[in-house]
């Protein structure tokens, strides 16, 4: 019995863990399928053969390779203004005391909590009437609306997790503020500006009704509603080629995820769920 | 908040402190200029906007006073919507919430290769809906779907099923892919806290003869239970304003089964072409978020 419940726990659990695991899986495997194999019935779980001629044909054939250099314009552009201004605004919510400061913070939280189809209206007017329609600086503008609070936020709490001691021993040896900033408080942020980063990178990433309300030119399309549009327009749709884009567009995750894991923990620890 | 109640009173406050202010408000100035811009302005816009009737194309539009509300309570179409949004909410928040616990416990426990197994299932988390409905629409596909075979060769199943065009069918669909996305959340959030429960109260328990469950509902539920009041909150406001996942997935559909408050704002101001009335049902479904928010804030203290 004693031997017996460790093996029985391993089974339960890695059972789960490949049936959550499974839609993943089957994306990798489709995408690798012979289009002849594709609509066998019922279908080969494990491919007779491998081929990467949808991979080929999704670079060589399709937009997506314009899709993705537009998401990776978008989602830099946004993670790098939005962890500048979050950082610097962070550092004055925690560490300095001026009228209107709470009032603030409570700002910050109410619009990171803010549904994005209340200010998609006003948004489209807004930079319709700004002409920055079809455009990708519009565009990184609405994704400001979501990811500077959830910035703002995420390097609020990293920020209060840094002794006040540091500063103050700084500032008693004459550093100014900002000189105290750049030497003590940046280094010991630096991996909070990194999680916030990858977050922020994500979000962006993967936003989708921004792009859909706000961008109708193929020139300016990012990934999510490039790869959704591959799948509306098809006359049959072509589930290999959509599993090869599903797997492309997932690729700056997997290496986020095999590099840079213990960032994605620790920012979840800061990003509200402190209980 | 120790630097407010240390704090002089303004007036008497020395010049450096009051250099300190000033850079303190320079260095929030830039995220105040944006929020203005992005976020309060077209807040404020969306509660002005209600009270028109615009047509999306032209953008033109006249005044029509309290119109869209009235149709907003009187119509039906919010109401259906609302409850289509509960239903979605606490079909997906439950199963995200029972399979979150469940596995946060299980990858407790010293499994073979852990940190794999946790990888494996906080992926879908940060996977783009995009992808996930991509993957999900090729498994519930009727013919070739992975899943109705799966299901057939298991003799769960003896017909393929409709999975997205039928109701309850579709329902069903979206709760549950919605769950398969959303539960890692709860499971690391969940994992971190049992990581701080202290071995000793277990051992205390063990020797008051205590068995598995007993242990789970004695100590390991008192001590997740604020952690889990707020993931359920959290989770509840970002599933209640979920549009991505049911817009792709279903479009709302059948009919309008599907159509969560989200999806309705969406439809009225740009398949319907009414931005003003769709203005009103928006502002309506934040007045419904409201509720959580304030709960969400007053249990978090702002933190």
């Amino acid at each position: 019995m004693k031997t017996l419940r460790p093996i029985v726990l391993n089974l339960v659990t890695w059972t789960l863990v490949l049936l959550i695991a499974f839609p993943l899986l089957w994306m990798i495997i489709t995408s690798l399928k012979p289009q002849s194999e594709l609509f066998r019935i019922p279908p080969t779980w494990i491919p007779e053969s491998i081929t990467f001629e949808h991979y080929w044909r999704l670079l060589s054939e399709t937009p997506f390779l314009r899709y993705f250099r537009n998401s990776v314009v978008l989602a830099v552009s946004t993670t790098v203004f939005v962890v500048i201004l979050g950082t610097l605004g962070a550092y004055s919510l925690v560490r300095f005391t001026y009228r209107g400061r709470e009032t603030m913070a409570m700002l910050v939280l109410f619009t990171y909590l803010l549904p994005s189809v209340v200010l998609i209206i006003p948004l489209y007017l807004m930079i319709a009437s700004l002409g920055l329609s079809n455009s990708l600086f519009g565009l990184i503008l609405a994704h400001t609306t979501f990811a500077l609070p959830y910035a703002l936020w995420l390097l609020r709490s990293f920020m209060e997790g840094i002794p006040e001691d540091l500063e103050n021993a700084a500032l008693v040896d004459g550093a100014s503020r900002m000189g105290a900033f750049k030497d003590v408080i940046f280094p010991q942020l630096l991996p909070g500006i990194i999680s916030t980063a990858l977050f922020t990178f994500i979000l962006s990433w993967n936003e989708y009704l921004y792009a859909l309300v706000l961008v109708n030119s193929e020139s300016v399309t990012p990934l999510t509603t490039g790869v959704m549009s591959m799948l509306i327009s098809a006359f049959n749709i072509e589930w290999s080629l959509l599993m090869a884009a599903s797997v492309m567009m997932s690729l700056p995750l997997i290496v986020v995820f095999a590099f840079l894991q213990s960032y994605l923990t620790s920012g979840f620890g800061a990003g509200g769920v402190k209980g | 908040m120790t630097a407010i109640a240390t704090n002089p009173p303004r007036d008497r406050r020395s010049p450096l402190e009051r250099a300190y202010a000033r850079l303190g408000v320079l260095l929030i100035a830039p995220t105040i200029i944006v929020f203005s811009l992005v976020i309060v302005y077209p807040l404020l816009a969306a509660i002005y906007l209600s009270v028109f009737s615009i047509y999306t194309p032209t953008l033109q539009g006249d005044f029509v006073g309290a119109a869209n509300y009235i149709e907003l309570l009187t119509g039906g179409a919010f109401w259906h919507s609302l409850g289509v949004t509960l239903i979605w909410t606490v079909g997906t928040l439950s199963l995200q919430i029972i399979a979150g616990i469940g596995l946060a416990l299980l990858l407790h426990q010293n499994i073979w290769f852990r940190s794999l197994a946790r990888s494996l299932v906080l992926f879908p988390y940060f996977l783009s809906t995009v992808v996930a409905v991509l993957v999900w629409r090729w498994l519930f596909n009727d013919l070739y779907g992975a899943l109705n075979h799966g299901l057939i060769q298991l003799g769960i199943l003896d017909m393929p099923l409709d999975w997205l065009g039928s109701m309850p069918n579709a329902m069903i669909g979206v709760i549950l892919v919605g769950a398969w996305k959303y539960f890692p959340f709860v499971v690391i959030a969940v994992l971190a806290r049992l990581q701080t429960i202290p071995e000793n109260l277990y051992e205390a328990a063990r020797i008051d003869g205590a068995g598995p469950v007993g242990r789970f509902f004695d100590i390991t539920l008192p001590q997740l239970r604020s952690v889990l009041v707020v993931i359920i909150l959290l989770r509840a406001i970002w599933d209640f304003k979920e549009f991505d996942l049911l817009y792709l997935l279903t479009g709302g559909g059948p009919v309008t089964s599907t159509q969560t408050l989200s999806l309705l704002v969406y439809q009225e101001a740009f398949g319907l072409n009414q931005m003003g009335q769709a203005a009103a049902y928006s502002v309506g479904m934040m007045l419904v978020m409201l509720a959580f928010m304030v709960l969400y804030i007053r249990r978090t203290g702002g933190k």
